[in-house]
């Protein structure tokens, strides 16, 4: 059973809030999500928890309400840097796909990939990332461009550095990619951040989103 | 020191206003519903049901079109029986609602890895990533178009990015679409058949929770009428009935109620009477009331009945003479008291309107043939009545 959201009221006519996160324990808190929510939605989302805005707050004074819900995964059921990344897809991906979309024009056909140490978490970047350029009304391919073996060998000897830069121009050498196919590749730079990095191949030049 | 006592006794105060605000039964139904319906997979199914109820708003196709349900992920660390639950959820949803004119397409080699060998190389890659190899090797399922949905768990929120893409060499995306858990609020568990909107759905809920307390007041308008007499030439007339009561419900599922009701009858030269009634009823259409279908119960009742005036002549014991008929001494008018035994059905939607038949006993005039017989199953059954009733 999942833990049902804990509602704690910030009464400002009161002054003072109500605070039922005093009895969780340390590891509880750790696994809260708090968001401050208008007392109006919220008691439209809980109902029977938030009483209705009195008129007079309707009429100008202003409560808000703080909604803590326990997250789906604890923070240590997954790798805390897959946690990190994954907590805040939504966020980074919006963000790199805007600056991306911003940087090409209209009219180009999108490739994307992600590069990231575990697969079943590169796959979720990736779908992330997908959909939300497909979202933008950019013409998105699930098909990732896919260089030979020879190819694949010689970008592993190479710094990670140069890896992303040869590959993309090898794909438009080689045909891989067209003049109108773009690539969005995401991922961590530094095995140690929880940041993520993207870069674009267009017709075979490599450039890092800033 | 007084400002402290002052700001405590504000806080607590304003703390008592916002309970004395919310039904503590309310509270403890919402607290109760929440905990369910927090559950990861209800409020999976919560954003399938959103991404179908988009669909048959804004179709993704203008004409029904065959699509492989080719993945549904789940978040990192969960299982796959989620996965199973949710294909079986999705495929229901769109059979249900042809409006999406989406029609699944079984595909299993859409999902299992190939091998492809060409001039340009060897490919391992599942079928859908390699549609133009499935076509080669005559294992293609004919669709053109392959649905993913992808779910995660982002702190406490569920996203969904579901995209329907092309099963050509482009594997072009013709439609995406990303949603997501708001702030974690409760899955509103919506009826499959008849989807709404989540506005509707959480309006809906309200009323019903509005709606659904133990003590209900019946307002009943309705007719009875009595059988002819084999050994009378006076015809009865129907009976008209405003009845008003109160019913309790034993518990909020209302698979059993018992009602009170105080009923008055009047018709000009005829009669004036009161009835009280008692009635037990109990739910024939499952355990608990439904919120989006009516509920039929099946109820028995006693009564007693006093009236006076020329319509209670048939009542009595005995053949009414001319004489009875022609009194009009109104300090002499004719009397009767009775019981009455009811056995009945009432159809209702959701508590709020009702329709009612039921058939009544009179014991009392059993050995009389005033009145006749409408039904006689071990015992007579003299009267025949409908009412539609009204509760708030």
């Amino acid at each position: 059973m999942r833990l049902a959201s804990l509602l704690l009221l910030s009464l400002s006519a009161a002054g003072c809030a109500l605070d039922p996160v005093l009895f969780k324990t340390r590891e509880e808190r750790r696994n809260l999500d708090c968001y401050r929510l208008a007392q109006a939605d919220a008691a439209a989302r809980f109902p029977g928890q938030v009483p209705p805005q009195p008129a007079r707050q309707i009429a100008g004074e202003n409560t808000d309400v703080l909604t803590c819900s326990t997250r789906y995964l604890r923070v240590d059921e997954r790798p805390a840097r897959d946690e990190a990344i994954l907590s805040t897809l939504s966020a980074q991906v919006a963000g790199l796909a805007e600056t991306a979309a911003a940087l090409v024009a209209p009219g180009a056909r999108w490739h994307v990939d992600a590069f990231y140490p575990s697969l079943p978490v590169a796959q979720k970047i990736a779908v992330a990332a997908r959909t939300s350029l497909a979202e933008r009304g950019l013409e998105v391919s699930d098909r990732v461009p896919t260089l030979t073996a020879g190819d694949v060998a010689v970008l592993a000897t190479l710094p990670q550095s140069e890896v992303y830069r040869v590959a993309c121009a090898r794909s438009f050498s080689t045909s891989v990619m067209g003049p109108d196919d773009v690539f969005l590749g995401l991922m961590i730079v530094d095995p140690r951040e929880t940041a993520l990095h993207a870069g674009l191949c267009q017709r075979g030049a490599w450039r890092w989103l800033p | 020191m007084r400002r402290v006592v002052l700001a405590c006794a504000l806080a607590l105060a304003a703390t008592g206003r916002a309970e004395e605000a919310i039904d503590p039964r309310e509270q403890q139904l919402e607290l109760l519903r929440a905990e369910v319906a927090s559950e990861v997979q209800l409020q999976a199914a919560e954003l399938i049901d959103e991404l179908v109820y988009g669909w048959t708003l804004r179709a993704p196709f203008d004409v029904d079109t065959g699509v492989v349900l080719a993945g549904v992920s789940v978040p990192v660390s969960l299982g796959t029986g989620l996965e199973a639950y949710l294909e079986t959820h999705l495929a229901g949803l769109v059979t249900r609602n042809p409006r999406t004119h989406l029609q699944l397409v079984h595909c299993p080699s859409c999902s299992a890895w190939v091998v492809h060998s060409g001039a340009t190389g060897t490919v391992v890659s599942r079928g859908f990533d390699a549609p133009e190899a499935l076509a080669k090797a005559g294992l293609s399922s004919g669709a053109k178009h392959a649905l993913f949905l992808d779910f995660e768990a982002e702190g406490s929120s569920l996203v969904l990015r579901a995209r329907l893409t092309t099963l050509d060499a482009s594997l072009r995306i013709v439609s995406a679409r990303t949603l997501s858990t708001a702030t974690s609020a409760p899955a509103m568990l919506r009826e499959s058949e008849r989807l709404t909107s989540v506005a509707e759905a959480r309006k809906s809920y309200l009323e019903a929770l509005g709606g659904r307390g133990l003590f209900l007041v019946p307002v009943r308008i309705g007719v009875r009428s009595y059988a002819p007499g084999t050994q009378t030439s006076i015809n009865t007339t129907p009976f008209l009935w405003v009845s008003a009561g109160l019913e309790a419900a034993f518990s909020q599922a209302r698979a059993w109620t018992a009602s009170m009701n105080a009923a008055f009858s009047w018709l000009p030269q005829s009669h004036v009477a009161v009835m009280a009634q008692g009635r037990v009823a109990r739910l024939l259409t499952g355990n608990s009331t439904s919120l989006t279908w009516p509920d039929l119960y099946g109820f028995v009742g006693a009564g007693v009945l006093f009236g006076q005036g020329r319509g209670m002549l048939i009542f009595r014991n005995t053949n009414p003479t001319i004489d009875d008929v022609l009194n009009t001494n109104t300090n002499n008018e004719p009397r009767a008291t009775l019981g009455i035994l009811t056995v009945g059905l009432e159809l209702r939607v959701k508590n709020r309107i009702g329709v009612s038949v039921f058939l009544e006993t009179l014991p009392v005039i059993e050995t009389t043939d005033n009145i006749g017989t409408y039904v006689d199953v071990l015992v007579r059954f003299q009267s025949f009545g409908v009412e539609v009733s009204f509760c708030f």
